[in-house]
């Protein structure tokens, strides 16, 4: 979707900013929010694409004032909310109950002390969870290949930046096949389709002032791109 | 300073302990007395050879019993209370008035 | 400092008790600061002992062999020293030379390398850096105090897909003498996102 998310080649932003000394987390909460989706995802309430999905639905305001782990809990109550794991109403009334009975706080977290869970977790995060799928399907394109990005707008989950839409490229490696997000965080099936690397002059991108030599490389899925003529 | 890096690659029982490259701490106060020591040392209060000689003592105390092993920084508490007691620091009556105060919640703040 | 505020009625365990008691003793007697404690722990989450990618750089450095290696696939690569996992199945390593510095971003969302790099920081995943540095990135290097030559080749790779990038840097002069454990030291970790270089030999802290 054309969201507030797809922000390549926005201006306007202000300084970069960035924070001398940084922790990895600001705040407590945050940590519990990431070990959270970690425990979500990985279990597979929902994909990581739905999840980026959810977070390129929020309201613009919000998205832009609030945290990055702001984000990530927003797409948590979202996704198990919409997925019917916790209804809105029992979430509002356990944030109320929560609020007025602060100091019973620890008493909130059942003990369920299932270690199961967190070694298949631990060992989730050290194998990883590819995408990657063979399709028995030969790439369309290869190395050198010229592409043109096509000029396509879904208003659902895509993967492919406003910023590259139409433009000119080479491809410059071809991955294996992924799901393909499009459909993926909708439902609609993996779909897995090759992904490329693909190579943009600057100058294609932002016209003259751009520096002559500098160059953009995307990752794009097969079905974003066609072969330019 | 090259003491953070003395520091940072400890090795054998006396080793940070590390996931990912990256230092853990598994509770907040571990962190807290991780860095209280190493902040005091800069401040030039012992030399970080007597901290990690302490170190390795409770290391092997605990290797003598035959009670469970104590986490890490445990051991590094430890080290470091009995450091500062030698010192001359503080005084056991003082450390132990302060620790009933904040067990007790009489006492919230650390100032 | 402490971290705590305000209402704490669980009972603090004996662990907790004490190294409270031992912080406020050593604050009261001035002979820590409160930001004292904070810094220190800052600093060795960031980058005292080497992040897994900074072993990986190093190596590259010393084995010409292993450098090939890593950059025509460097997910086993990454790999044959131990690394790998989640965000970061899918690996690419592409290498700065005199003519040509890369830097990676995810315009999209937040996209990292996890298991060489940790997590990202905050300036990484927010509107400015994902913003500018695809349209404007000598500005925004400039602003991490890294000056390049117009004439060298500024490769920005956005992170749109499941592949995850990390920077190669250059070798720095002069550290010819060097011991493999001893580059990782030089290894930063926005050197491996590319809006630093490696440091200098001199200036290692």
């Amino acid at each position: 979707m054309n969201g507030i998310h797809d922000m390549g080649g926005m201006q306007g932003a202000g300084p970069i900013a960035p924070e001398h000394d940084e922790p990895v987390f600001h705040e407590q909460w945050e940590k519990n929010v990431f070990a959270m989706q970690i425990a979500a995802s990985g279990q597979g309430l929902y994909s990581g694409a739905e999840f980026r999905h959810a977070i390129e639905r929020m309201n613009w305001i919000h998205y832009l004032e609030s945290s990055y782990y702001e984000h990530w809990l927003t797409a948590i109550e979202t996704l198990l909310s919409e997925k019917g794991i916790i209804s809105r109403e029992e979430l509002e009334a356990k944030v109320k109950q929560v609020k007025e009975h602060h100091e019973a706080i620890a008493n909130f977290l059942p003990s369920n002390g299932s270690d199961q869970l967190a070694s298949r977790l631990e060992k989730m995060v050290r194998q990883g969870g590819s995408t990657r799928r063979e399709t028995g399907t030969a790439p369309r394109f290869k190395p050198g290949d010229k592409v043109v990005v096509r000029n396509i707008h879904p208003g659902g989950h895509t993967r492919l930046p406003r910023y590259i839409r139409g433009k000119r490229g080479a491809i410059e490696k071809v991955h294996g096949s992924f799901n393909l997000p499009d459909t993926n965080a909708h439902g609609r099936g993996k779909n897995p389709e090759s992904v490329y690397t693909v190579r943009f002059d600057a100058r294609e991108v932002w016209g003259e002032q751009a520096a002559v030599r500098d160059s953009i490389y995307l990752d794009l899925w097969e079905s974003y791109l066609e072969p330019a003529s | 300073m090259d003491i953070d890096r003395e520091i940072a690659n400890m090795q054998g029982a006396t080793a940070l302990p590390r996931k990912n490259g990256e230092l853990i701490f598994s509770e907040p106060w571990e962190g807290r007395v991780f860095a209280m020591a190493i902040a005091l040392h800069d401040e030039g209060a012992f030399p970080w050879e007597e901290f990690r000689h302490r170190l390795m003592a409770e290391v092997n105390l605990a290797d003598c019993k035959s009670d469970p092993a104590p986490d890490y920084y445990e051991l590094w508490l430890a080290a470091f209370e009995q450091l500062l007691l030698k010192k001359g620091i503080m005084t056991r009556e003082e450390f132990e008035c302060r620790k009933a105060e904040f067990a007790s919640g009489a006492r919230e703040e650390v100032f | 400092m402490s971290t705590e505020h305000g209402h704490h009625p669980a009972p603090l365990s004996d662990v907790e008790a004490r190294t409270r008691a031992l912080e406020s003793i050593l604050l009261e007697k001035g002979l820590l600061t409160p930001d004292a404690v904070d810094k220190v722990i800052a600093t060795y989450e960031r980058d005292i002992g080497p992040l897994n990618g900074a072993r990986v750089v190093a190596r590259a450095w010393v084995d010409a062999a292993y450098k090939k290696r890593l950059l025509t696939d460097a997910t086993p690569a990454i790999a044959e020293l131990g690394f790998g996992g989640r965000q970061g199945e899918h690996m690419v390593v592409v290498e700065n030379t005199p003519t040509i510095h890369n830097v990676i971003v995810c315009t999209l969302c937040s996209c990292y390398p996890w298991p060489v790099l940790g997590l990202p920081p905050v300036w990484y995943k927010s509107p400015p850096y994902r913003s500018r540095v695809v349209i404007e990135p000598r500005k925004v290097l400039q602003e991490f105090s890294l000056e390049l030559d117009e004439a060298i080749e500024i490769r920005v790779w956005d992170s749109s897909a499941e592949i995850r990038y990390m920077v190669l840097p250059e070798r720095p002069a002069g550290t010819e003498g060097m011991t493999e454990e001893e580059l990782v030291t030089l290894v930063t970790r926005d050197s491996m996102i590319g809006v630093a270089q490696a440091k200098a030999p001199a200036a290692r802290v």
